[in-house]
């Protein structure tokens, strides 16, 4: 979505060169880690590529090591080599780029470190700043209360202050809420982004324009037609090294608290009325909140946790731990469109292969008129592919050339990458884009957060009283087989294709 | 002619194309087929050398990675029989297993014959898909158009191509005459076709720099009292004309002015200034522009002005361009 942020500029074309972002710094505690190497440093230098940022565009890192700018910058550079992805590196402009990345060492317990950053971002010269918590999340409440203390978040007139915050948002309902209770006394609700990066994917933005663009598929999406829906976030790998981080989180609240419950909300929300921030997020918000929360008795039946053998063998893993590194769950959606409508979710490390799909089961037809032919009658699938192979294919019969009428599967593809050719921009480079242009409709609110940790609260309430046989799956298959059973149960069952 | 190109037997050509590439994949990783548009260059060769529709050839190739297209390649060389031929334009993105092929068809033809070309390409468009034209070659244009509204014969052979198009790229920038160029376009353009300079593409970085100068009120565009505008060589080519027409039609209150100066042609310099205000953006080196306002003065690279990045920019608008239009507007009675 476009922002007007030129829009009393006179010299504005926004068929070509619109989306520069205002001169700005980011500031980024967490500068020496791991999220800031992969994702953000390339994302910000495919920017300046792109020439989305202002020439002055700034970077200001902290964090605990202490390293100097050249050193930082040297380090950033070797980051952004390793790591930029379909780009190349243009020399040039890394000296230009990197003649404006700034590096302050400290502790971020220590209030002479927000002091320091106040006095670097004065010495920088931009009057719009943007912090980025990309820290372990026990630093969020030191830091927010530092920024607060230092009145980092008082901007001039006209300019503006906003923070990003990384998932995991809390580790349960009340530490979600209590966070947030701590945030908004120093930063705004509208100067907070929690960033969601599955949202920020091109492709999970594309099932809003597959959804709300076209005239055709609308009227198939509601319970009438549809009889189940399946989302599917698969690992191949596993933990590689983050056996301590993942021990502590687990698949429930690393991947479906977030991830999987937004990329159901775009998938089932209603349509809204504009697409402005505000509104898309209502809707979301409204759909998290009409997911039937289970009791203590449903979760047992609806939702399955499971461990992959070797697990416990990890560095740094509990060798008792009860962590599941797979999870698969029924929800349904409490309103009048998807009533009894089945939502199945999974997520698991060391499945098969890497995949991100969302597959609409539609119902079958109502009158078999090719029975006695239909041996191989299947059912229509719409199939959404989030990653990798981005694109949508639809499933249908049709005649097998021949005599008689046998009728057999075949597939109407597309595929994102082949039809457009273009580069899509990565989920970081969309999302701080929008976050410093001010648009927050891929970012996720408080409401929303809240409302997704409601929906699995009862299952992480109910597992931390129960002990599990894990590990229950071997590396290279589709989970636990009580995940299969949960879906035969309601004569369904998993794409595993 | 129609004897010895038959456009049933081009589309026979282009699907016994995909089947070959279809057999290949069962040895290599496979292949995808991308069509977002028809895009038809008309090249010319020059004297004795294929050089333009070489350099044309090669643009298509990069061009076909961000708008796979059905490309028909038009290659006027004098004395040429009329001949046409299927090839396929195929790459790996990065980090994929699968091969992205499009189509293309290229045709050899005797300038004079531009015209029977025409009526053979109407079958090979593909349907519902935006068609571009982009005339690489000087006849098509600055050459030829040596009055307003007055084709000449050649410029004219290639006019059979236009309406089949939805849009026409053309590139005025090396034109003789720029003033009858831009005339021409104008032209066109009365007539509803969607029209594109290359010389105003190549204009972007500079007019993004400017742009970036008036953001969130920084500048209040109404102090600008004159603007200087400083070229190389001792008459404007067109993109210092356009520049200066964008100027007045977006500060109509202030004077523009446009001086040559010594060297090759080429924006130099442009300066605003009016009551508390005085910046500039002025060339650095061939890459990149100095920027001045206020206190502040930084460098600012400048997009590459290739043959295939200026396609891609105009690739990307297919409808219509509002701000180029006015500017193309605002020349008339000027050039």
């Amino acid at each position: 979505m476009l922002i007007a942020v030129t829009a009393e500029n006179p010299f504005a074309d926004p068929l070509r060169y619109e989306r520069r972002v205002p001169d700005c710094a980011m500031v980024i505690f967490g500068a020496s880690g791991d999220l800031t190497k992969r994702k953000l440093l390339p994302a910000l230098y495919r920017l300046a590529y792109e020439r989305r940022l202002q020439p002055t565009f700034a970077v200001l890192g902290t964090s605990r090591t202490p390293l100097t700018d050249e050193v930082f910058r040297e380090k950033m550079r070797e980051s952004v080599k390793q790591f930029l992805e379909d780009s190349p590196f243009d020399e040039d402009l890394w000296q230009s780029f990197a003649r404006h990345l700034h590096y302050l060492p400290g502790d971020m317990g220590d209030s002479r470190l927000y002091a320091a950053i106040q006095g670097k971002l004065a010495e920088i010269g931009q009057a719009n700043v943007l912090y980025y918590l990309s820290t372990q999340p026990s630093y969020y409440g030191p830091v927010i209360d530092g920024l607060g203390a230092a009145g980092a978040p008082q901007a001039p007139p006209e300019a503006w202050r906003r923070i990003i915050i990384e998932k995991p948002f809390g580790r349960d309902f009340e530490s979600a809420r209590a966070l947030n209770a701590r945030i908004h006394p120093v930063f705004p609700e509208e100067s907070v982004y929690r960033i969601d990066h599955y949202l920020g994917k091109e492709t999970v933005q594309n099932i809003l324009a597959f959804r709300f663009g076209n005239g055709i598929f609308e009227p198939l999406w509601n319970r009438r037609y549809v009889n189940h829906v399946l989302i599917t976030a698969s690992e191949s790998i596993g933990v590689e090294g983050r056996g301590a981080y993942y021990q502590e989180a687990g698949a429930l609240r690393d991947m479906i608290q977030n991830h999987l419950l937004q990329v159901m909300a775009t998938v089932a929300m209603e349509p809204p009325a504009v697409f402005e921030p505000d509104a898309v997020r209502d809707e979301r918000a409204k759909l998290l909140r009409s997911i039937k929360v289970m009791s203590s008795e449903e979760v047992p039946v609806n939702a399955v946790a499971g461990q992959y053998r070797g697990f416990r063998e990890e560095p740094g893993v509990n060798p008792e731990t009860q962590t599941e590194t797979y999870v698969a769950a029924t929800f349904f959606i409490e309103n009048w469109r998807w009533a009894r409508v089945p939502f199945y979710v999974r997520s698991g490390k060391k499945l098969p292969r890497r995949a991100t799909d969302i597959v609409i089961r539609f119902r079958d037809a109502p009158h078999a008129v090719f029975s006695d032919a239909g041996r191989e009658i299947r059912p229509n699938l719409l199939i959404l592919r989030i990653q990798p192979e981005e694109g949508i294919s639809l499933r249908f019969l049709s005649k097998q050339p021949g005599s008689g009428m046998r009728l057999r599967p075949v597939s109407m593809d597309f595929n994102y990458g082949s039809s457009f050719g273009e580069r899509s921009p990565s989920a970081y480079e969309t999302l701080l884009v929008d976050a410093m242009m001010g648009d927050a409709t891929l970012y996720t609110r408080q409401d929303m957060v809240e409302a997704s940790w409601r929906v699995v609260q009862p299952i992480l309430d109910h597992w931390s009283r129960q002990k599990f046989d894990f590990p229950n799956y071997d590396p290279g298959t589709w989970g636990p087989a009580a995940s299969e059973e949960m879906l035969a149960r309601q004569g369904h069952r998993w794409r595993n294709s | 002619m129609t004897a010895t190109v038959d456009p049933e037997k081009i589309l026979r050509d282009l699907r016994e194309l995909w089947s070959q590439l279809g057999r290949e994949k069962e040895t290599a990783g496979g292949v995808l087929r991308a069509c977002s548009m028809t895009l038809i260059v008309a090249s010319q060769c020059e004297g004795d050398t294929d050089a333009e529709a070489d350099a044309a050839r090669r643009t298509l190739g990069i061009l076909m990675h961000d708008h796979p297209s059905r490309a028909i390649v038009i290659h006027a060389r004098a004395g040429a029989e009329l001949d046409a031929r299927v090839f396929a334009e195929c790459w790996m993105p990065f980090g994929r297993h699968q091969q992205i092929c499009a189509e293309g068809i290229q045709f050899t033809v005797d300038p004079a014959s531009l015209g029977a070309v025409a009526s053979l390409l109407v079958p090979l468009r593909v349907p519902d898909l935006p068609v571009v034209l982009w005339c690489c070659n000087a006849a098509a244009l600055g050459q030829c158009a040596s009055t307003e509204g007055q084709a000449t014969r050649s410029s004219a052979a290639y006019e059979s191509l236009f309406p089949m198009a939805d849009k026409l790229i053309f590139d005025s920038g090396a034109a003789a005459d720029p003033d009858a160029a831009l005339g021409f376009l104008r032209q066109l353009k009365s007539k509803g076709v969607h029209v594109a300079d290359l010389a105003w593409t190549r204009l972007t970085g500079w007019r993004e720099a400017i742009a970036h100068l008036f953001e969130n009120g920084s500048i209040p565009a109404d102090r600008i009292a004159a603007v200087d505008i400083t070229h190389g060589g001792d008459s404007p080519a067109s993109g210092a004309l356009y520049l200066s027409a964008w100027m007045k039609s977006t500060l109509p209150a202030a004077r523009v002015s446009l001086q040559g100066s010594a060297g090759e042609p080429g924006l130099r310099s442009v300066v605003l200034w009016g009551q508390g205000v005085d910046c500039s953006v002025s060339l650095a080196d061939g890459s990149s522009v100095n920027v001045r306002a206020s206190n502040r003065s930084y460098l600012s690279l400048l997009p590459p002005v290739t043959s295939d990045a200026l396609m891609r920019e105009e690739l990307s608008i297919l409808g219509p361009d509002p701000v180029f239009d006015r500017v193309l507007d605002s020349l008339r009675g000027k050039t």
